[in-house]
């Protein structure tokens, strides 16, 4: 469970990026952040993952609170979570398959065992024959595919995707979302930072609309 | 180096004896050779063929005898060695010491003087290595920007993602050590071929030796540290966690 309390955030003076934001986000939820640009999604998830600090509250996350993790144990945190961002952020001197296997590639995973699960990883989203071609050889979709499945292949608690369908037409968009939710079946939490209203309309279940660094309101469809 | 000792003309047995023995018995001295009056003519001869006549013509035998004592190699520019020359000296029998002393005394501070160059410019050395290797880190780990992000989100420890550029760093101090050894070895062959007989008598005084096998492996893994701690310094800086804001 997800548990963010009093939370504010402030990168320079007046401006508060978050302002007192409080939410809970269950173990299992399918999640969407939304609002327009510069509303405050991305700094959520940036703390969540903590890549940022509030400026003040706490956040809990399975009963732990993150913000009193020391730097060098972080890496612990970040290992039940995967995260998906908007520029598919891939390495394209590596093959697609060595793209997924560097997140088993931290955890230690025997070499057979990496094989297996990125196979496994690539077949969910029905990359598996393109698993020895560059992520340049790749549609746009195809890359947020491999993203997506080098989030998923350590079988994480969380998934954090930040505007993942901002580069995708419609039919792709569609395509991806259903992906997380197939993810989300398998009893992984989801949030899912976007603006795209169509998205939210189909595939919505719990969402939280921010608008200039508040929560303006939660709904549960 | 060696060091006349010319005795006395009519200088009794028992003397000549005690000098060698005291000559043999100095830590300074690696051999000693005794010259009699004769041999010192019979030299005297072999060398200047043309004044054989001058000497037969004389009455008497005009050479001393003397001692020559070779010192060792490293006793040259050791500061014992005027101490020693003034003892035999004093010693009875003893009339004159042939000894080039100013020489000595120039190859001493020429030698003094090369050490300090040669520890100044290592000291540059070892400083522009540990630059350049901390450089080429950088480059590196600013080229794999987008990799040790991606490793640092993905739960990668701060060792998983320093290893291999230490391996790296290291790996080419390892690699400058070996070759500057090997420079130095062609360096050792082919320089005293092209000075050849330049050096005229200085090449009795230089000598090119290489370096020992503890001095190598004192080289080469000096290289090592300083690409291993050339690339940490640089790493430090670049993988400072991003969760400060």
């Amino acid at each position: 469970m997800i548990e963010l309390y009093h939370i504010w955030k402030q990168y320079q003076r007046p401006h508060w990026a978050l302002s007192d934001i409080t939410l809970k986000i269950e173990k299992g939820d399918f999640c969407f952040v939304t609002g327009p640009s510069g509303s405050g999604k991305t700094t959520l998830l940036k703390i969540i993952f903590r890549e940022s600090f509030p400026t003040q509250g706490q956040i809990i996350i399975d009963n732990r609170n993150i913000l009193k993790i020391p730097n060098h144990k972080i890496y612990l945190l970040r290992r039940k979570m995967g995260i998906v961002f908007q520029d598919f952020r891939l390495l394209f001197h590596k093959k697609v398959f060595d793209n997924v296997a560097i997140v088993l590639n931290i955890l230690g995973t025997p070499r057979k065992k990496v094989r297996r699960r990125v196979f496994n990883a690539l077949r969910m989203v029905n990359l598996h024959n393109k698993m020895w071609e560059y992520p340049s050889h790749l549609s746009y979709g195809e890359q947020q595919r491999v993203a997506i499945a080098r989030a998923v292949v350590n079988n994480p608690d969380i998934i954090l995707a930040d505007e993942p369908t901002g580069n995708l037409d419609t039919e792709l968009a569609f395509e991806i979302m259903s992906l997380f939710k197939e993810i989300n079946r398998q009893g992984t939490t989801v949030i899912i930072c976007t603006h795209d209203r169509e998205l939210i309309r189909n595939f919505g279940q719990k969402i939280l609309f921010l608008y200039k660094g508040k929560l303006l309101r939660k709904e549960s469809l | 180096m060696a060091i006349v000792f010319f005795l006395e003309k009519d200088i009794p047995e028992d003397n000549i004896t005690v000098i060698e023995e005291q000559l043999k018995q100095s830590d300074l001295v690696l051999k000693t050779k005794y010259i009699s009056t004769e041999k010192a003519r019979e030299i005297f001869q072999e060398k200047f063929p043309d004044l054989i006549a001058i000497v037969k013509n004389l009455d008497i035998n005009p050479f001393p005898p003397s001692f020559e004592a070779t010192l060792k190699e490293n006793s040259i520019t050791s500061n014992k060695v005027s101490g020693f020359i003034d003892m035999m000296q004093n010693t009875a029998g003893v009339e004159d010491v042939q000894y080039n002393q100013d020489w000595v005394e120039r190859i001493k501070s020429f030698s003094r003087l090369a050490k300090a160059i040669g520890f100044f410019l290592g000291g540059i050395l070892i400083l522009a290595s540990f630059l350049i290797i901390s450089n080429v880190i950088k480059l590196n780990v600013f080229s794999r920007k987008d990799e040790i992000e991606i490793l640092q989100l993905s739960g990668g420890t701060n060792m998983f993602i320093r290893i291999p550029f230490l391996a790296e760093g290291t790996i080419l101090g390892l690699l400058g050590g070996v070759l500057s050894l090997f420079m130095l070895f062609v360096l050792i062959r082919i320089l005293p071929i092209y000075l050849g007989s330049s050096l005229g008598v200085f090449s009795e005084l230089i000598s090119f030796r290489y370096l020992s096998f503890s001095q190598c492996g004192g080289v080469i893994t000096g290289g090592a540290v300083i690409g291993f701690i050339g690339s940490l310094s640089s790493l430090s800086r670049f993988l400072k966690p991003k969760n400060i804001n």
